[in-house]
């Protein structure tokens, strides 16, 4: 059972690194056609984050004001910032696989491809937006701490997350196609079951535990510690999601890879 | 086989037949093992079919192999197997050493990239490293012959066009296991002969080629060995003409002409007679005879026999007559009565395996009475070394003189009319 097991690990990671070109080239191909079929390209990695923190700067320094401890428009740049990278990469992934049919169904590598390339292309927007958020903190004259050091790791774990969600979802796609509209509709209650545009410190009682206990959650708020407070992450929360993120994302790999070869009878 | 490149071993491969699932009870479990990614149990259950029956065979190393079969024979199932895009569901199926497939050579393409960027994206996706295709790149292209259009989205270019650049992709690739389907179909005929010459180059390389085609003349003549798949299973491994008759046999039902004709005629019985009872291939220009019994099962109007030759390797229709044109008369016959047909031929032909066809036909209708294809088999022995289908008694006789002006006319020792 184990030998079996590092078989599948060993061909997992063989593939990849064969493959390492092709991963290369569909993130170029999903950025090149971007550029090609969009006239502000790029540009929208950042519009959108902007749009979304003015809204809701409006809700919650107007409507209903909120103290996060830190100026609220760069609060919920930064968390929506953070989600959106999650958000759309789950949104490309989850109709990669049946949006190559055609490529599926023909040509055999390492189906991980697409999803991973969505992944990757999303990233690409993130540091884009990365730049945003390194100017807003220049204008509201935030410097980070030592803390920052964490960030890699923080970042690390995002996308590790991302990753093992990205590659579930455009499995089960693959096969129900039931799974991108149920996707729709869980990714926005998802999001507002998350720090993202309030602190989870005003959300009292159960719902803060429920809230807690969502891997995005202490992944948002170690960004905002690091970033907008200059503390370092709260290390329990930081270690459960770390071990939680590669283990989820190893077994979503495995699973991945071992019903990768019904994919193209199913497609 | 110690040097074996491509395995097959004992494989089964289930479909489904229509839709996934009749229930919800059935959906549920086999919903959460799909999620979970669990591997297919190997019964076959209701609404499934065996795509490939236990198959087995093994290509050794530098070896051509061509795999022909009706439709639905399991011939794309077994290349997909093959190029791992399934798994069997028994047994095992493996390929040694790099994989290039001549296989939808365009179905990586994106319709708003150009040409060039296209080529970079297929050839990853073929699993060429970007090293590799930028230093084939120029020769990729002007294989191709599309240096003018590199910078033109693909979506612009024409059918013809981007099945070029994809084959050219792939024919560009140094694979040790080359797997080729149908591809020979696309592009004009200069294009083909290309594609056939690059097929013939890899072999003579030592490339592993595995061919899967329905034109039999280009298994024939790339390919030493044929493999002939029928209903999902292997009827012939070996010799490609054997192989071919074997293949023109399982399809014979589906033959077109034989379901138009209606059954007037039956073919009862077919006979070849040579002299001094011989057996075995015949020699060129052996005389030989046919007689044929034909019963009639229903009245039928005045009436015509034919007689074709086709070579089975590839169908080449090598001879057709009727009685028509041989001036006998039309016969007309009653439900019941039989009619003898005998035939005197001298066997003009060149080497290899003929069918003969025979048929009746009411000529002011054009309508076939009957239509009995493959009636009978024949061969002609392997004496002389040339091509086609007549044996033209071909003499010749080369001289050589020093100066144009001395030169004798050439006379020779045969008669000409």
């Amino acid at each position: 059972m184990s030998s079996l097991l590092m078989n599948d690990v060993r061909e997992m990671l063989h593939e990849q690194v064969q493959y390492r070109d092709l991963l290369y080239q569909m993130v170029k191909r999903d950025l090149l056609l971007r550029y090609k079929q969009t006239l502000m390209g790029l540009g929208w990695a950042v519009f959108m984050p902007l749009l979304n923190t003015a809204v809701f700067s409006v809700i919650f320094t107007r409507v209903a004001p909120i103290d996060p401890g830190v100026p609220y428009p760069i609060f919920a740049f930064c968390g929506l910032w953070v989600w959106n990278f999650f958000a759309s990469a789950l949104k490309f992934a989850v109709g990669s696989l049946t949006a190559n049919a055609n490529l599926v169904t023909k040509v055999y590598f390492p189906r991980e491809i697409f999803p991973l390339a969505a992944v990757a292309v999303c990233l690409v927007d993130f540091a884009v937006a990365g730049i945003v958020m390194a100017a807003l903190m220049a204008f509201y004259r935030i410097t980070p701490g030592v803390s920052l050091l964490c960030l890699p790791l923080i970042l690390c774990v995002h996308v590790v997350f991302t990753t093992a969600v990205a590659l579930l979802l455009a499995m089960w796609n693959l096969f129900y196609r039931d799974v991108k509209y149920l996707f729709e509709v869980v990714i926005v209650v998802w999001m507002f079951t998350t720090s993202v545009v309030y602190p989870v410190a005003l959300v009292g009682g159960r719902l803060a535990v429920l809230m807690r206990l969502n891997p995005m959650t202490p992944i948002i708020e170690a960004y905002r510690s690091v970033l907008l407070f200059g503390e370092w992450p709260a290390a329990m929360p930081m270690i459960a999601v770390t071990a939680f993120s590669f283990a989820v994302l190893f077994a979503a790999w495995l699973m991945f890879h071992r019903a990768e070869f019904q994919f193209a009878e199913n497609v | 086989m110690a040097d074996a490149v491509v395995t097959f071993d004992g494989v089964w491969k289930k479909f489904r037949r229509g839709e996934r699932h009749d229930s919800l009870r059935d959906l549920i479990p086999s919903a959460v093992r799909r999620l979970l990614g669990r591997t297919v149990d190997d019964e076959l259950h209701n609404q499934e079919f065996w795509a490939l029956r236990d198959v087995s065979f093994e290509v050794a190393r530098g070896e051509a192999v061509g795999i022909i079969g009706p439709n639905g024979a399991g011939k794309s199932t077994a290349l997909k197997l093959l190029t791992r895009i399934m798994k069997p569901t028994r047994g095992r199926c493996s390929v040694r050493g790099r994989v290039g497939a001549l296989i939808e050579v365009a179905s990586g393409f994106h319709p708003d990239l150009t040409g060039r960027e296209n080529v970079f994206l297929q050839g990853a996706i073929m699993g060429m490293s970007q090293a590799d295709v930028s230093t084939r790149f120029d020769d990729i292209v002007s294989f191709a012959g599309l240096e003018a259009f590199l910078d033109t989205p693909v979506k612009r270019y024409s059918s013809g066009m981007q099945a070029r650049l994809g084959f050219a992709i792939a024919a560009h690739m140094d694979p040790d296991v080359l797997f080729v389907d149908e591809v020979l179909s696309v592009g004009d005929i200069s294009f083909q002969s290309r594609c056939t010459d690059k097929m013939r180059e890899h072999v003579r390389r030592g490339t592993t080629l595995i061919f899967v085609s329905h034109n039999l003349q280009a298994v024939a003549a790339l390919c030493r060995r044929c493999i002939v798949l029928g209903a999902g299973t292997k009827l012939h491994d070996g010799d490609p003409e054997q192989g071919i008759a074997t293949y023109l046999e399982a399809g014979q039902k589906f033959s077109s002409r034989y379901s138009a004709a209606d059954q007037t005629f039956r073919v009862r019985s077919i006979a070849m007679g040579r002299r001094h009872g011989r057996a075995g291939p015949l020699h060129p220009h052996e005389p030989c005879s046919l007689t044929v019994v034909l019963e009639c099962l229903r009245d039928s109007p005045p009436a015509n026999v034919g007689l074709e030759l086709e070579r089975t390797r590839d169908l080449f229709y090598a001879y057709g007559a009727t009685s028509e044109e041989l001036g006998l008369e039309l016969v007309a016959c009653r439900a019941g009565e039989t009619v003898t047909v005998e035939m005197a031929f001298v066997a003009h032909l060149a080497r290899g395996h003929y069918r003969v066809n025979i048929n009746v036909r009411d000529p002011r209708e054009g309508r076939f009475l009957c239509y009995a294809e493959n009636a009978a088999t024949f061969a002609v022995e392997e004496r002389t070394t040339y091509d086609g289908v007549v044996d033209l008694e071909l003499q010749m006789r080369i001289a050589k003189t020093p100066d144009a002006a001395t030169a004798e006319p050439v006379t020779l020792p045969i008669a000409t009319a």
